[in-house]
Protein backbone atom coordinates (compact mmCIF):
# COMPACT_ATOMS: atom_id res chain seq x y z
CA UNK A 1 0.00 0.00 0.00
CA UNK A 2 1.32 3.43 -0.91
CA UNK A 3 -0.68 6.52 -0.10
CA UNK A 4 -4.42 6.31 0.51
CA UNK A 5 -7.48 8.49 0.45
CA UNK A 6 -9.05 9.08 3.85
CA UNK A 7 -12.82 9.23 4.18
CA UNK A 8 -15.10 10.08 7.09
CA UNK A 9 -18.08 7.77 7.44
CA UNK A 10 -21.08 9.65 8.80
CA UNK A 11 -24.78 8.84 8.61
CA UNK A 12 -24.17 6.10 6.01
CA UNK A 13 -22.25 8.47 3.73
CA UNK A 14 -18.55 8.80 3.05
CA UNK A 15 -16.97 12.23 2.86
CA UNK A 16 -13.46 12.56 1.40
CA UNK A 17 -11.25 14.17 4.04
CA UNK A 18 -7.85 14.05 2.38
CA UNK A 19 -6.27 12.53 -0.70
CA UNK A 20 -2.90 10.83 -1.04
CA UNK A 21 -2.30 10.46 2.66
CA UNK A 22 1.01 8.82 3.53
CA UNK A 23 1.01 9.30 7.31
CA UNK A 24 -1.68 8.67 9.91
CA UNK A 25 -0.95 9.03 13.62
CA UNK A 26 -3.65 8.35 16.21
CA UNK A 27 -3.32 10.76 19.14
CA UNK A 28 -4.87 11.33 22.52
CA UNK A 29 -8.53 12.07 23.01
CA UNK A 30 -9.60 10.32 19.79
CA UNK A 31 -7.62 12.67 17.58
CA UNK A 32 -6.14 11.43 14.34
CA UNK A 33 -3.34 13.32 12.65
CA UNK A 34 -2.85 12.81 8.93
CA UNK A 35 -0.42 14.15 6.37
CA UNK A 36 -0.42 13.71 2.62
CA UNK A 37 2.35 13.58 0.04
CA UNK A 38 1.84 17.29 -0.70
CA UNK A 39 2.67 18.20 2.89
CA UNK A 40 -0.90 19.08 3.85
CA UNK A 41 -1.92 18.13 7.37
CA UNK A 42 -5.19 17.67 9.19
CA UNK A 43 -6.28 16.65 12.63
CA UNK A 44 -9.73 15.15 13.05
CA UNK A 45 -11.59 13.80 16.02
CA UNK A 46 -12.46 10.28 14.88
CA UNK A 47 -11.41 6.67 15.01
CA UNK A 48 -10.43 4.24 12.26
CA UNK A 49 -13.43 2.26 11.07
CA UNK A 50 -11.87 0.29 8.23
CA UNK A 51 -8.67 0.14 6.15
CA UNK A 52 -9.06 -1.13 2.58
CA UNK A 53 -5.40 -1.62 1.74
CA UNK A 54 -5.86 -2.92 -1.80
CA UNK A 55 -8.16 -0.02 -2.69
CA UNK A 56 -5.96 2.52 -0.92
CA UNK A 57 -8.83 3.70 1.29
CA UNK A 58 -8.91 4.47 4.99
CA UNK A 59 -12.33 5.06 6.46
CA UNK A 60 -12.75 6.98 9.70
CA UNK A 61 -15.87 7.43 11.75
CA UNK A 62 -16.79 10.22 14.12
CA UNK A 63 -16.55 9.38 17.80
CA UNK A 64 -19.87 9.77 19.58
CA UNK A 65 -19.68 12.24 22.45
CA UNK A 66 -19.72 10.75 25.90
CA UNK A 67 -22.80 11.72 27.90
CA UNK A 68 -22.09 14.41 30.46
CA UNK A 69 -22.14 13.11 34.02
CA UNK A 70 -23.95 16.02 35.59
CA UNK A 71 -24.54 16.80 39.18
CA UNK A 72 -26.48 19.80 40.30
CA UNK A 73 -24.59 22.51 42.10
CA UNK A 74 -25.21 26.03 43.28
CA UNK A 75 -23.03 29.05 42.58
CA UNK A 76 -22.99 32.78 43.22
CA UNK A 77 -22.42 35.53 40.69
CA UNK A 78 -22.23 39.24 41.48
CA UNK A 79 -24.18 41.39 39.06
CA UNK A 80 -21.24 43.44 37.88
CA UNK A 81 -19.45 43.35 34.57
CA UNK A 82 -16.04 44.36 35.84
CA UNK A 83 -15.23 42.39 38.95
CA UNK A 84 -16.26 44.75 41.72
CA UNK A 85 -18.86 47.29 42.73
CA UNK A 86 -18.42 51.01 43.16
CA UNK A 87 -19.54 52.66 46.41
CA UNK A 88 -23.16 53.71 46.08
CA UNK A 89 -23.96 51.09 43.43
CA UNK A 90 -26.61 48.44 44.03
CA UNK A 91 -24.77 45.31 45.14
CA UNK A 92 -26.74 42.31 43.91
CA UNK A 93 -25.52 38.72 44.07
CA UNK A 94 -27.34 36.07 42.09
CA UNK A 95 -27.62 32.49 43.27
CA UNK A 96 -27.96 29.88 40.52
CA UNK A 97 -28.60 26.17 40.48
CA UNK A 98 -27.45 24.04 37.57
CA UNK A 99 -24.19 22.77 36.22
CA UNK A 100 -21.12 24.18 34.46
CA UNK A 101 -22.39 27.76 35.01
CA UNK A 102 -25.52 26.91 33.07
CA UNK A 103 -28.72 27.25 35.05
CA UNK A 104 -30.90 24.14 34.99
CA UNK A 105 -34.54 25.01 34.41
CA UNK A 106 -35.59 21.71 36.04
CA UNK A 107 -33.69 22.41 39.26
CA UNK A 108 -35.34 23.82 42.40
CA UNK A 109 -33.61 25.65 45.21
CA UNK A 110 -34.47 24.01 48.53
CA UNK A 111 -34.51 26.58 51.32
CA UNK A 112 -30.98 27.90 50.80
CA UNK A 113 -29.47 30.10 53.51
CA UNK A 114 -27.05 32.93 52.76
CA UNK A 115 -24.40 34.29 55.07
CA UNK A 116 -21.94 37.16 55.14
CA UNK A 117 -18.54 36.61 56.72
CA UNK A 118 -16.82 39.66 58.14
CA UNK A 119 -13.92 40.00 60.60
CA UNK A 120 -16.43 40.71 63.38
CA UNK A 121 -18.41 37.52 62.70
CA UNK A 122 -20.80 35.64 60.44
CA UNK A 123 -24.41 36.72 59.99
CA UNK A 124 -27.33 35.38 57.97
CA UNK A 125 -28.51 37.44 55.03
CA UNK A 126 -31.89 37.84 53.44
CA UNK A 127 -32.09 35.64 50.35
CA UNK A 128 -35.00 35.75 47.93
CA UNK A 129 -35.14 32.39 46.18
CA UNK A 130 -37.55 31.30 43.49
CA UNK A 131 -37.36 28.17 41.36
CA UNK A 132 -33.66 27.76 40.42
CA UNK A 133 -32.53 31.32 41.11
CA UNK A 134 -32.00 33.47 44.15
CA UNK A 135 -30.97 37.03 44.85
CA UNK A 136 -29.09 38.67 47.69
CA UNK A 137 -29.09 42.44 48.00
CA UNK A 138 -25.96 43.61 49.79
CA UNK A 139 -26.24 47.31 48.99
CA UNK A 140 -26.60 48.27 52.66
CA UNK A 141 -24.21 45.60 53.90
CA UNK A 142 -20.80 46.08 52.39
CA UNK A 143 -18.14 48.69 52.13
CA UNK A 144 -14.93 46.95 51.27
CA UNK A 145 -14.52 43.21 51.09
CA UNK A 146 -16.89 40.50 52.25
CA UNK A 147 -17.13 36.78 51.79
CA UNK A 148 -20.60 35.51 51.01
CA UNK A 149 -21.68 31.92 51.05
CA UNK A 150 -24.88 29.97 50.58
CA UNK A 151 -25.69 26.60 52.08
CA UNK A 152 -28.41 24.29 50.80
CA UNK A 153 -29.05 21.36 53.10
CA UNK A 154 -30.21 17.94 52.00
CA UNK A 155 -28.93 14.48 51.15
CA UNK A 156 -26.61 16.37 48.87
CA UNK A 157 -25.13 19.26 50.80
CA UNK A 158 -24.38 22.21 48.55
CA UNK A 159 -22.21 25.23 49.25
CA UNK A 160 -21.42 28.23 47.10
CA UNK A 161 -18.92 30.94 48.01
CA UNK A 162 -17.79 34.22 46.50
CA UNK A 163 -15.69 37.19 47.51
CA UNK A 164 -17.48 40.49 46.93
CA UNK A 165 -15.59 43.75 46.61
CA UNK A 166 -17.06 47.23 46.90
CA UNK A 167 -14.51 49.88 45.97
CA UNK A 168 -10.90 49.06 45.18
CA UNK A 169 -9.21 46.88 47.74
CA UNK A 170 -6.40 44.42 47.82
CA UNK A 171 -7.59 40.97 48.69
CA UNK A 172 -4.63 39.85 50.75
CA UNK A 173 -5.38 38.54 54.18
CA UNK A 174 -8.82 37.04 53.59
CA UNK A 175 -9.24 33.89 55.64
CA UNK A 176 -11.07 30.65 54.78
CA UNK A 177 -14.73 30.73 55.77
CA UNK A 178 -14.50 27.37 57.51
CA UNK A 179 -16.96 25.32 55.45
CA UNK A 180 -16.86 21.50 55.65
CA UNK A 181 -15.59 21.54 52.06
CA UNK A 182 -14.23 24.78 50.70
CA UNK A 183 -12.29 26.12 47.74
CA UNK A 184 -10.19 29.16 48.51
CA UNK A 185 -7.88 31.32 46.48
CA UNK A 186 -4.31 31.08 47.75
CA UNK A 187 -3.75 34.70 46.70
CA UNK A 188 -6.76 36.95 46.80
CA UNK A 189 -5.14 39.62 44.66
CA UNK A 190 -6.84 40.35 41.39
CA UNK A 191 -6.81 37.46 38.96
CA UNK A 192 -5.88 38.18 35.38
CA UNK A 193 -6.43 36.43 32.13
CA UNK A 194 -3.17 35.12 30.69
CA UNK A 195 -1.82 34.20 34.13
CA UNK A 196 -2.00 31.21 36.44
CA UNK A 197 -4.53 31.24 39.25
CA UNK A 198 -4.08 28.98 42.24
CA UNK A 199 -6.81 27.56 44.44
CA UNK A 200 -6.70 25.31 47.47
CA UNK A 201 -9.29 22.79 48.63
CA UNK A 202 -9.90 22.50 52.36
CA UNK A 203 -11.91 19.78 54.03
CA UNK A 204 -12.84 20.85 57.55
CA UNK A 205 -10.04 23.37 57.30
CA UNK A 206 -7.40 20.82 56.30
CA UNK A 207 -5.89 20.77 52.79
CA UNK A 208 -7.42 18.00 50.70
CA UNK A 209 -4.89 16.25 48.46
CA UNK A 210 -5.87 14.39 45.29
CA UNK A 211 -9.25 16.09 44.95
CA UNK A 212 -10.65 16.61 41.48
CA UNK A 213 -11.52 20.26 40.97
CA UNK A 214 -13.52 21.19 37.92
CA UNK A 215 -13.28 24.67 36.47
CA UNK A 216 -15.37 26.53 33.94
CA UNK A 217 -16.17 30.08 32.85
CA UNK A 218 -19.35 31.89 32.04
CA UNK A 219 -18.79 32.09 28.28
CA UNK A 220 -17.99 28.43 27.70
CA UNK A 221 -19.65 26.55 24.86
CA UNK A 222 -18.67 23.21 26.41
CA UNK A 223 -21.51 21.06 27.68
CA UNK A 224 -19.27 19.77 30.44
CA UNK A 225 -16.60 21.50 32.51
CA UNK A 226 -13.67 22.36 30.21
CA UNK A 227 -11.01 22.01 32.92
CA UNK A 228 -10.27 19.20 35.36
CA UNK A 229 -7.55 19.79 37.93
CA UNK A 230 -6.19 17.56 40.68
CA UNK A 231 -4.98 19.03 43.94
CA UNK A 232 -1.40 18.32 45.04
CA UNK A 233 -0.31 17.17 48.48
CA UNK A 234 -1.00 20.67 49.85
CA UNK A 235 -4.52 20.68 48.40
CA UNK A 236 -3.52 23.20 45.72
CA UNK A 237 -4.10 23.30 41.98
CA UNK A 238 -3.38 25.89 39.30
CA UNK A 239 -5.31 26.96 36.27
CA UNK A 240 -4.09 29.19 33.44
CA UNK A 241 -6.90 31.68 32.83
CA UNK A 242 -7.74 32.00 29.16
CA UNK A 243 -11.29 33.34 29.23
CA UNK A 244 -12.80 36.70 30.02
CA UNK A 245 -15.38 37.01 32.75
CA UNK A 246 -15.90 34.97 35.87
CA UNK A 247 -14.69 31.45 36.56
CA UNK A 248 -16.33 28.77 38.66
CA UNK A 249 -14.42 26.09 40.56
CA UNK A 250 -16.32 23.06 41.84
CA UNK A 251 -15.28 20.18 44.07
CA UNK A 252 -17.21 17.16 45.32
CA UNK A 253 -16.37 15.04 48.35
CA UNK A 254 -18.70 12.41 49.78
CA UNK A 255 -22.12 14.11 49.89
CA UNK A 256 -20.88 17.70 49.62
CA UNK A 257 -20.56 19.83 46.49
CA UNK A 258 -18.82 23.12 47.05
CA UNK A 259 -18.23 25.89 44.53
CA UNK A 260 -16.15 29.03 44.50
CA UNK A 261 -16.74 31.84 42.04
CA UNK A 262 -13.68 33.75 40.93
CA UNK A 263 -14.84 37.23 40.01
CA UNK A 264 -12.50 38.78 37.47
CA UNK A 265 -12.18 42.42 36.48
CA UNK A 266 -11.73 41.51 32.83
CA UNK B 1 -12.08 52.63 33.50
CA UNK B 2 -11.56 52.26 37.22
CA UNK B 3 -8.48 50.06 37.19
CA UNK B 4 -5.32 49.92 35.18
CA UNK B 5 -6.20 47.70 32.30
CA UNK B 6 -3.65 44.93 31.76
CA UNK B 7 -1.87 45.08 28.37
CA UNK B 8 -3.48 41.84 27.25
CA UNK B 9 -6.96 43.21 27.94
CA UNK B 10 -6.15 46.45 26.11
CA UNK B 11 -5.18 44.42 23.06
CA UNK B 12 -8.30 42.23 23.22
CA UNK B 13 -10.62 45.20 23.61
CA UNK B 14 -8.96 47.00 20.71
CA UNK B 15 -8.89 43.96 18.44
CA UNK B 16 -12.33 42.66 19.41
CA UNK B 17 -11.43 39.05 20.08
CA UNK B 18 -8.65 36.75 21.23
CA UNK B 19 -6.68 34.95 18.54
CA UNK B 20 -3.20 33.45 18.23
CA UNK B 21 -1.93 36.30 16.02
CA UNK B 22 -2.97 38.91 18.56
CA UNK B 23 -1.27 36.99 21.36
CA UNK B 24 2.00 36.91 19.41
CA UNK B 25 1.70 40.67 19.03
CA UNK B 26 1.12 40.99 22.78
CA UNK B 27 4.31 39.04 23.46
CA UNK B 28 6.28 41.26 21.05
CA UNK B 29 4.85 44.50 22.45
CA UNK B 30 5.45 43.51 26.07
CA UNK B 31 8.99 42.43 25.23
CA UNK B 32 9.73 45.73 23.46
CA UNK B 33 8.40 47.68 26.42
CA UNK B 34 10.65 45.83 28.83
CA UNK B 35 13.69 45.63 26.54
CA UNK B 36 13.69 49.33 25.72
CA UNK B 37 12.41 50.31 29.18
CA UNK B 38 9.67 52.46 27.73
CA UNK B 39 6.16 53.55 28.70
CA UNK B 40 3.29 53.44 26.23
CA UNK B 41 3.44 56.31 23.79
CA UNK B 42 1.67 59.58 24.47
CA UNK B 43 2.81 61.87 21.68
CA UNK B 44 5.09 60.13 19.21
CA UNK B 45 8.00 59.44 21.55
CA UNK B 46 7.81 55.93 20.15
CA UNK B 47 7.64 54.75 16.60
CA UNK B 48 6.73 51.31 15.29
CA UNK B 49 7.52 49.93 11.87
CA UNK B 50 5.39 46.87 11.20
CA UNK B 51 5.97 44.55 8.28
CA UNK B 52 2.53 42.96 8.33
CA UNK B 53 -1.07 44.05 8.57
CA UNK B 54 -2.17 40.99 10.54
CA UNK B 55 -3.68 40.71 14.03
CA UNK B 56 -0.44 41.25 15.97
CA UNK B 57 -0.25 44.87 14.81
CA UNK B 58 -3.32 45.67 16.89
CA UNK B 59 -1.39 44.62 19.99
CA UNK B 60 1.43 46.99 19.00
CA UNK B 61 -1.06 49.83 18.59
CA UNK B 62 -3.04 49.22 21.77
CA UNK B 63 -0.18 48.32 24.14
CA UNK B 64 2.58 50.60 22.89
CA UNK B 65 0.37 53.44 21.67
CA UNK B 66 1.96 53.50 18.23
CA UNK B 67 -1.15 54.03 16.18
CA UNK B 68 -2.21 54.57 12.62
CA UNK B 69 -4.02 57.76 13.57
CA UNK B 70 -1.05 59.34 15.36
CA UNK B 71 1.24 58.62 12.45
CA UNK B 72 3.81 56.73 14.53
CA UNK B 73 2.86 53.37 13.05
CA UNK B 74 4.59 52.81 9.74
CA UNK B 75 3.31 49.90 7.66
CA UNK B 76 5.55 48.07 5.23
CA UNK B 77 3.56 45.52 3.32
CA UNK B 78 6.12 42.70 3.45
CA UNK B 79 3.85 40.00 4.86
CA UNK B 80 6.31 39.33 7.70
CA UNK B 81 5.57 39.25 11.39
CA UNK B 82 8.37 41.69 12.12
CA UNK B 83 8.05 44.72 14.38
CA UNK B 84 10.65 47.42 14.84
CA UNK B 85 10.04 49.54 17.91
CA UNK B 86 12.05 52.72 18.32
CA UNK B 87 12.25 55.20 21.17
CA UNK B 88 13.26 58.80 20.48
CA UNK B 89 13.99 59.38 24.15
CA UNK B 90 16.18 56.31 24.55
CA UNK B 91 17.68 56.72 21.06
CA UNK B 92 17.31 52.99 20.59
CA UNK B 93 15.41 50.65 18.31
CA UNK B 94 14.84 46.93 18.45
CA UNK B 95 13.77 44.74 15.53
CA UNK B 96 11.67 41.78 16.66
CA UNK B 97 11.02 38.97 14.18
CA UNK B 98 8.75 35.98 14.66
CA UNK B 99 10.68 32.75 14.15
CA UNK B 100 9.76 30.69 11.14
CA UNK B 101 8.49 27.25 11.99
CA UNK B 102 8.00 24.86 9.08
CA UNK B 103 5.58 22.67 11.05
CA UNK B 104 2.60 24.08 12.87
CA UNK B 105 1.42 22.53 16.11
CA UNK B 106 -1.51 20.10 15.51
CA UNK B 107 -3.69 22.29 17.78
CA UNK B 108 -3.03 25.29 15.57
CA UNK B 109 -3.76 23.31 12.40
CA UNK B 110 -7.06 22.10 13.72
CA UNK B 111 -7.98 25.53 15.06
CA UNK B 112 -7.33 27.11 11.66
CA UNK B 113 -9.34 24.37 10.00
CA UNK B 114 -12.32 25.13 12.25
CA UNK B 115 -12.00 28.90 11.81
CA UNK B 116 -12.13 28.46 8.03
CA UNK B 117 -15.59 26.90 8.28
CA UNK B 118 -18.58 29.11 7.60
CA UNK B 119 -20.40 27.86 10.67
CA UNK B 120 -19.59 25.53 13.52
CA UNK B 121 -21.89 23.11 15.27
CA UNK B 122 -22.06 22.96 19.07
CA UNK B 123 -19.30 20.36 19.42
CA UNK B 124 -17.01 22.19 16.98
CA UNK B 125 -17.59 25.50 18.77
CA UNK B 126 -16.55 23.88 22.04
CA UNK B 127 -13.56 22.27 20.35
CA UNK B 128 -12.44 25.60 18.88
CA UNK B 129 -12.79 27.24 22.29
CA UNK B 130 -10.69 24.52 23.94
CA UNK B 131 -8.05 24.63 21.20
CA UNK B 132 -7.77 28.40 21.53
CA UNK B 133 -7.38 27.99 25.29
CA UNK B 134 -4.54 25.50 24.78
CA UNK B 135 -2.87 27.72 22.16
CA UNK B 136 -3.31 30.74 24.43
CA UNK B 137 -1.56 29.02 27.31
CA UNK B 138 1.21 27.73 25.07
CA UNK B 139 1.91 31.10 23.40
CA UNK B 140 1.90 33.04 26.67
CA UNK B 141 4.03 30.45 28.50
CA UNK B 142 6.63 29.70 25.83
CA UNK B 143 9.97 31.45 26.45
CA UNK B 144 10.19 34.53 24.25
CA UNK B 145 13.39 33.39 22.58
CA UNK B 146 11.59 30.32 21.23
CA UNK B 147 9.02 32.52 19.50
CA UNK B 148 11.05 35.52 18.32
CA UNK B 149 14.53 36.75 17.49
CA UNK B 150 15.52 40.35 18.17
CA UNK B 151 18.42 42.73 17.66
CA UNK B 152 19.23 46.37 18.23
CA UNK B 153 19.36 48.34 15.00
CA UNK B 154 20.46 51.80 13.90
CA UNK B 155 17.33 53.75 13.24
CA UNK B 156 16.80 57.11 11.52
CA UNK B 157 13.85 58.75 13.16
CA UNK B 158 11.57 60.58 10.74
CA UNK B 159 10.16 63.96 11.71
CA UNK B 160 7.00 63.84 13.80
CA UNK B 161 3.78 63.78 11.84
CA UNK B 162 2.77 67.23 10.63
CA UNK B 163 -0.66 68.80 10.75
CA UNK B 164 -1.54 70.29 7.38
CA UNK B 165 -4.25 72.80 6.42
CA UNK B 166 -7.48 71.49 4.93
CA UNK B 167 -8.67 72.86 1.61
CA UNK B 168 -11.96 72.34 -0.19
CA UNK B 169 -12.25 70.06 -3.20
CA UNK B 170 -13.81 72.04 -6.04
CA UNK B 171 -15.66 68.94 -7.33
CA UNK B 172 -17.22 67.23 -4.29
CA UNK B 173 -16.97 70.12 -1.84
CA UNK B 174 -15.38 68.00 0.85
CA UNK B 175 -12.34 69.01 2.82
CA UNK B 176 -8.98 67.47 1.90
CA UNK B 177 -5.50 67.69 3.40
CA UNK B 178 -3.60 70.19 1.26
CA UNK B 179 -0.60 67.99 0.33
CA UNK B 180 -3.00 65.28 -0.88
CA UNK B 181 -5.03 67.66 -3.07
CA UNK B 182 -4.25 68.30 -6.73
CA UNK B 183 -3.92 71.96 -7.60
CA UNK B 184 -5.98 72.96 -10.64
CA UNK B 185 -5.38 76.65 -11.22
CA UNK B 186 -6.94 78.43 -8.28
CA UNK B 187 -8.84 75.29 -7.23
CA UNK B 188 -8.07 72.04 -5.47
CA UNK B 189 -9.32 68.59 -6.40
CA UNK B 190 -9.23 65.67 -3.95
CA UNK B 191 -7.66 62.33 -5.02
CA UNK B 192 -11.11 60.75 -5.15
CA UNK B 193 -12.37 63.26 -7.72
CA UNK B 194 -9.34 63.40 -9.96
Amino acid sequence: MCEANVYLHRDGQEELLMESVDRIIPGEDNQIFMENIFGERRVVKARIREMELVRHRVILEAVPEEPVQRHTEIWLEPETAHGHFHPGEAVIIKLNKGYNMQADSQAELKDPKAYIVKPEGTRELELHAHHNQGEINLTEEIDGLAQIYVHEKGEQERYAAVLVEVGHHHHHGTQPIGLPLEIISTDYSHARMGENYEIQVLKNGIPLAGAEVKATYSSTKNRDYPHHLTTDETGRAKLFLTARGNYLFSVTDENIISTFTLVKSF
Amino acid sequence: MCKDMPPLEKAIQFHGHICPGLLMGVRAAEFAQKYLDIDPDQDEELLAVVETNSCGVDAIQSILGCTFGKGNLIFKDYGKNVYTIASRGKKRAVRIAQKYKPQSHPDSLRYRELKRKDSLNEAESAEAENLLGAIFERLMSTPFEELFTWRDIDFSFPAKAEIYPTVQCSVCGEGVMEPRAIRNGQNYVCPDCV
